[in-house]
């Protein structure tokens, strides 16, 4: 008969699955918020977006595909409300052909929200004034040199369709002399590409957006100052999506900060899981000594 | 000529690639840029055919063949027409020549990526939570002292990765981020160097032909 102990250590997967499913489901329905507390590479990578002179515009770089979306489309979402709550230039890109319709989608919610609180035509967010999206190009290395020579060449038509060198926005973004920082968001390699080809080449300025799991892999250049600033899994979101609100007083549905409250909920219950488990192991072996 | 051409082609596109990163001359410059803006495009537009020949043709075996599986080969080859016919002629915002809408029932590529690739994409995903946890259950003892020193760490990271450490332990998160700003960069910098090094060596193994793996073959 097997004892306590040794049923410790071997709880159904099913079990744990199911737990794990409620505990992820219950906080998302009836969530309680809990106020992310930002940190460091978050704090800089805000600050250094707060102060992009006005000459100087904001890059945002999609390369994340649907799989990781739920971790980094907050993020996306969360830099095009503060740039445009700031009324700085956006140029978006992406280097996932998957990212176009996610990079869409962030544009269409922020300049939605935008636009519907516009008072006048100053106020509103509007495509070839204030932002441009210049869609995919492949392979990578292609658009990743060639902005920093000339950008309207390497996008000769924007994701639109229209000819970009005809928008009024790019009159004022040639390459990136003219790019104050460009932030690549990816659950992939694609930030180390800017790093070693854009920056190194170029100097422009990197931000990062990375998958929690991946985050581990910034930090030396982070230390070296090569990523000036980086938001990390759906936590790093969250806090920037508080910084937004908190310093910029724009409200709008905070996805990562809602979305906490369940990882909370998950992380612990794995905890839970693991401590049980070892529990049970050293039970049993002071039982077999 | 099978295998001196790719390896004549290696060879100098290659040198050509890492030449222009050490010589400011203009004419390097130019031979470059013309290089990546101009050829690479090309070669990179070959490959997009060549991809969606390779996957048309793998997948057509498979069905003509019956191979194991070969009814999901349907699904992907009307999925893969179905959404290329769409792209192309039906426009980003449907407004393309193909009508995308019946009534209020939308269809357009943006609705299909929004409805379908999203959540599919986010589904395959968020399986991983499931496998992760129930492997960690069953992995994570702390047998030895180096796996309770892992298992240490990743309570902490697992801990100062949600808001509710700042409630319970202030400087837990404060403790997390120096973990990966100190241990984890040391460790991270070293692999880095040798990562790098071992890259350069094969890159110029391949440039000078002395590794050829990647011509396919045996001979």
């Amino acid at each position: 008969m097997t004892s306590v102990w040794e049923k410790l250590t071997k709880i159904d997967r099913r079990v744990i699955y199911f737990m794990l499913l409620v505990v992820i489901v219950v906080p998302l329905i009836f969530p309680f918020r809990l106020k992310p507390k930002p940190m460091p590479p978050v704090e800089k990578l805000f600050n250094y977006i707060d102060t992009i002179p006005e000459d100087k515009c904001l890059v945002v770089s999609v390369d994340y595909s649907p799989d990781t979306e739920a971790e980094l489309h907050p993020m996306s979402i969360a830099l095009l409300r503060h740039a445009f709550a700031r009324h700085k230039k956006v140029g978006v890109l992406c280097m996932s052909l998957l990212g176009l319709g996610l990079a869409q989608d962030a544009l269409t919610t922020v300049t939605n929200e935008f636009n519907s609180r516009a008072m006048s035509n100053a106020d509103s967010i509007v495509y070839g004034r204030d932002y441009v999206f210049w869609g995919w190009q492949q392979p990578p290395l292609v658009p990743i040199l060639g902005m920093g020579e000339n950008i309207a060449s390497v996008f000769p038509l924007d994701y639109y369709g229209y000819r970009t060198d005809s928008l009024p926005i790019m009159k004022k973004i040639k390459n990136y002399n003219d790019v104050a920082i460009l932030v690549s968001i990816a659950g992939s390699a694609v930030p180390f590409w800017y790093i070693t080809y854009a920056q190194t080449s170029f100097g422009v300025r990197i931000g990062a957006g990375s998958t929690a799991v991946q985050a581990a892999d910034f930090y030396p250049y982070l230390n070296s100052g090569q990523v000036t600033g980086m938001m990390s899994g759906m936590k790093g979101g969250a806090e920037y999506e508080e910084l937004v609100e908190e310093r910029c007083n724009i409200f709008g549905r905070r996805k990562a900060t809602d979305a906490m409250s369940s990882q909370t909920a998950a992380h612990i219950w794995i905890m839970i899981t693991i401590i049980i488990g070892n529990i049970g192991y050293f039970a049993m072996r002071r039982r077999k000594k | 000529m099978k295998v001196r051409l790719p390896l004549f082609l290696v060879l100098i596109t290659g040198i050509l690639g890492a030449l222009p990163f050490i010589i400011p001359h203009s004419i390097a410059q130019n031979f470059d840029n013309e290089f990546r803006n101009t050829v690479i495009r090309i070669i990179g537009a070959f490959s997009l055919v060549l991809g969606v020949g390779s996957i048309i043709r793998h997948h057509t075996y498979k069905i003509t063949h019956k191979r194991e599986h070969w009814q999901y080969s349907y699904v992907l080859l009307i999925s893969l027409l179905i959404s290329a016919v769409i792209g192309l002629f039906g426009g980003i915002d449907a407004n393309g020549w193909l009508p995308t809408r019946i009534g209020s029932f939308n269809f357009d590529i943006q609705t299909l990526f929004t409805y379908i690739e999203v959540p599919l994409g986010a589904t395959m995903f968020a399986m991983l939570a499931f496998f992760m946890a129930s492997a960690a259950y069953r992995a994570f003892r702390a047998r030895t002292f180096e796996a309770t020193l892992l298992l240490i760490a990743a309570f902490i990271m697992m801990l100062g990765s949600v808001p509710l450490s700042n409630y319970i332990f202030p400087k837990l998160p404060s403790f997390a981020e120096w973990i990966l700003t100190v241990p984890n960069t040391a460790a991270k910098r070293g692999m880095g160097f040798g990562i790098s090094l071992g890259t350069l060596a094969t890159s110029l193994k391949i440039i000078l032909g002395i590794e050829r793996g990647w011509l396919g073959g045996t001979k």
